[in-house]
């Protein structure tokens, strides 16, 4: 089960990212540059600052070559994961609806919040139960996500209004399910000693997925 | 400029113009430690030839870590003066070979000003490097010269530390990384006098965290290939000051051929180019070669660079533009700038502390560091708010603890006392988390030497006695001098950065639990004492306690922090201490029995 995670310059969540996967067993390699894909069973955008978010977070990377060789492999139906600026990547290509607008205290902000689990019907989100609070960190100065004119599919709710996003969202899934992003961060909770390990289901889901051993509803 | 006549002397003859730039920046405080050299060089276990400490955690494991100051820029344009001077110190951490893992920053201001914790944040969050801890001090004592110190920390194996000098001759030397245009020209002499009420912006550098991001990658990914034998960053003075020092420390000279510097503004003068002080700049020795190799690197993540140096061993440092030499002076020269006669300085009996004049405000400090990334690298064990950075190393046991912190409202009455308990507390938090000290670096921050020389004295005295009578080798430092505004000074402000191995991280106490709380030690400060505090400290955290040790006994940073943790804290009879006392504050879930410091019950944590 090989996983690749999609390293832009100026990504800094990929190694994180890598290793959190290798922690629950799949293996991963990093991707730099435009390539097939096809190879990979699941593609993760790691979170960082893409070409600095001197644009808008994400705007250049969604831009990028390697950007066609992802929507080719969404189109497949494959898992494909976005975390915080991989989010708003994702968000930028188009193929997950709204957008990421700047927190309203205008600041970056760093720490620990609450979410809750509203669909666990994804290839990441098995292992949760739905309503289920999961404590995860956030790290970001765009982080306030408001809907375009559809309706997305809601997967992850804060449990309190820390950005204005509308409908408390924290993360959504495209309408099959196989495109995931949120902008909390599992990656960084995968281990007790990291102060929490509610982030550690997210890929375990995942392993369980690609394994045949979870299959979900579309 | 100061030492014209030495110049002139060395020469022989009157100096050139591009001499006199030249001079100007490598004799100036900034570059050249003038005032504190002599100082410096009476510290226990300085390592001369290496850009920052490097200290060995096991396993073939090595930390390289140093502060740096960027506080003129910071007073004259904030945002990109703080920012710059997180760019500029991971470059040092990045140079000695070591992947940078975490910054600290000590803050010193008359009020939070938000523009310089952006510079801070945009920076570093954007590099991907944890801001994990640090102090803010809130004082109106700092309102013209805010002092902006920055500690950052690297980590690697033994095998890929890299020298920052020349090896051989026939080596050459490589600048990459932005290209290179006006900014900070002068910047390293500015930053080596008093502040001026009308100051130009043309000395602040400008930060462009998205190539240092790429430069970090690129340089990691040259020594991860073995590509590299020596490296200097590009700070103070630009390529001069890098190229010059790479030469000097290997006794070689050498060819600097400006016309090669990448450039951002393409009608610079050959001065120009090779004093400015663009950022995101780095320098690298290697053998021809493996040029080839290097310059895809640079090409592949986006950067701009050029072999620009070739090695001699005339021990010439020779510059040429475009056809012509315009400056040729023996390396050497450059780099040994005059140093000025040291203060001899005896201490005198520890004062009493009721007297000191200034203090500074207990503000909770989430407000800063929630905008800092503390978690990015996923090392992060204890975050800021509660007490001393705990880092670890992923797939090892071993874990570092980092701390900076500094005692200046005790250094303004007496700065050898001030300096030495600073040095004192230092090793009480990083203990507080089980760590065992390896190493000290310190920031040096200081009015006007020629003024004042005995306050720096006995500064460094502090430093000095401190570190030599806890055994704790000062590995790197830094000095800002002339931090005055109309002639008058800031309080003398060193600034410890502390950093001890923790054996096994995944013994060390994590997060808090519902506990009765405990302050231990004593109200006053007998050095005495010092032992048994200490020993009573590793008692509590070998008991699985949570210890916490802060000059204030309980601040509202760490309150927050609890409060955010869940709990409710409730505290009676937290008792009175004086501003240099030795007591801790421990959380236990049973009573504490001690060994000979007393023992108060003093609240509870539920």
């Amino acid at each position: 089960m090989k996983v690749a995670v999609i390293v832009f310059p100026g990504s800094n969540c990929d190694r994180d990212l890598y290793h959190a996967l290798r922690y629950v067993g799949l293996e991963a390699e990093y991707v730099y540059k435009r390539r097939d894909l096809d190879e990979f069973d699941a593609i993760t955008i790691p979170g960082g600052f893409s070409y600095g978010d001197y644009l808008r977070p994400g705007a250049v990377a969604a831009r990028e070559e390697i950007g066609e060789e992802i929507k080719r492999e969404a189109g497949k139906g494959k898992p494909i994961l976005g975390i915080c600026n991989g989010f708003q990547i994702l968000v930028e290509m188009g193929l997950l609806p709204g957008a990421l607008l700047q927190n309203p205290s205008g600041k970056f902000t760093c720490k620990w919040i609450e979410i809750e689990v509203v669909d666990n019907q994804t290839p990441f989100t098995s292992l949760y139960k739905p309503g289920e609070r999961l404590r995860l960190p956030i790290a970001n100065g765009f982080g306030r996500y408001v809907k375009g004119n559809l309706e997305p599919r809601v997967v992850f709710r804060y449990t309190e209004d820390i950005n204005e996003s509308d409908d408390l969202i924290a993360g959504i899934a495209s309408q099959d399910g196989n495109i995931l992003a949120l902008m909390p961060h599992p990656e960084r909770a995968y281990q007790r000693i990291l102060g929490g390990e509610d982030g550690l289901r997210l890929f375990q889901s995942l392993k369980l997925f690609l394994e045949g051993k979870r299959s979900v509803s579309k | 400029m100061r030492y014209i006549e030495k110049l002139r002397k060395a020469l022989g003859r009157e100096p050139t113009f591009v001499e006199l730039q030249a001079f100007n920046i490598t004799w100036s405080e900034h570059c050249g430690y003038c005032h504190t050299k002599e100082y410096i060089k009476e510290l226990p276990g300085v390592k001369r030839e290496l850009n920052a400490g490097i200290v060995e955690l096991g396993n073939g494991y090595v930390a390289s870590f140093k502060i740096e100051s960027h506080n003129h820029p910071s007073a004259v344009e904030p945002y990109n003066g703080a920012a710059t001077g997180v760019g500029g110190i991971i470059r040092d951490i990045l140079a000695m070979g070591t992947r940078p893992t975490a910054i600290l920053d000590s803050l010193h201001m008359h009020t939070i000003n938000q523009g310089i914790i952006s510079g801070i944040a945009d920076y570093g969050n954007s590099i991907g490097v944890p801001t994990v801890g640090g102090e803010l001090r809130i004082c109106e004592e700092y309102r013209y010269n805010p002092l902006v110190n920055v500690m950052a920390v690297g980590i690697g194996k033994s095998e890929d530390i890299l020298p920052s000098k020349a090896n051989s001759s026939d080596e050459v030397i490589i600048i990459f990384g932005a290209p290179t245009g006006r900014d900070g020209i002068g910047g390293a002499s500015f930053a080596s006098r008093e502040l001026k009420e009308e100051e130009e912006k043309i000395h602040i550098q400008v930060g462009d965290p998205f190539m240092e991001k790429l430069l970090i990658e690129a340089f990691l990914r040259m020594n991860e290939e073995k590509l590299l034998t020596g490296a200097q960053d590009l700070g103070a003075g630009g390529v001069l000051s890098a190229t010059c020092e790479l030469m000097s420390k290997g006794n070689f000279g050498g060819i600097v051929y400006l016309d090669r510097v990448p450039l951002r503004e393409p009608d610079m003068e050959g001065w120009e180019i090779l004093i400015s002080e663009s950022q995101e700049r780095m320098a690298v020795v290697t053998t021809r070669d493996k040029v080839k190799r290097i310059l895809e690197i640079v090409k592949e993540f986006m950067l701009y660079g050029d072999v620009v140096a070739e090695l001699n061993e005339s021990g010439i440092y020779k510059a040429v533009f475009k056809g012509k030499t315009i400056l040729e002076v023996p390396a050497k020269l450059l780099t040994e700038a005059p140093i000025e006669p040291t203060f001899r300085y005896e201490p005198p009996p520890m004062p009493s502390f009721d007297k000191v004049k200034i203090s500074f405000e207990d503000v909770d400090a989430h407000e800063v560091f929630e905008q800092y990334d503390h978690m990015v690298g996923t090392d992060t064990v204890i975050a800021p708010g509660t007490g001393t950075a705990l880092m670890r190393i992923k797939g090892t046991k071993i874990g570092y603890a980092l701390v900076v912190h500094s005692r200046a409202d005790l250094a303004d009455l007496d700065p050898y006392w001030g300096t030495y308990i600073a040095v004192l507390e230092s090793l009480r938090k990083i203990r507080a988390v089980g760590g065992k000290p390896l190493g000290i670096t310190n920031g040096v921050n200081y009015g006007d030497p020629d003024v004042d020389p005995e306050r720096l004295a006995a500064m460094m005295m502090g430093l000095k006695r401190g570190a030599e009578e806890l055994k704790i080798p000062v590995v790197s430092g830094n000095a800002s001098l002339y931090n005055t505004f109309k002639g008058k000074a800031i309080p003398p402000t060193l600034i410890i950065g502390m950093l001890g191995k923790v054996e096994d991280v995944e013994s060390v106490p994590l997060g808090f639990k519902p506990s009765r709380i405990y302050a231990i030690g004593w109200s006053n400060f007998d050095r005495r004492r010092e032992e048994l505090l200490l020993r009573t400290i590793d008692y509590c955290v070998s008991k699985g306690y949570k210890v916490y040790s802060s000059s204030r006994l309980m601040t509202k940073t760490f309150e927050e922090a609890l409060a955010r943790q869940g709990f409710k804290l409730e505290l009676w009879g937290l008792p009175q201490v004086e501003r240099a006392h030795q007591m801790v504050i421990v959380f236990a879930d049973e009573p504490i029995e001690t060994i000979a410091p007393p023992v108060v019950e003093v609240g509870k944590l539920c």
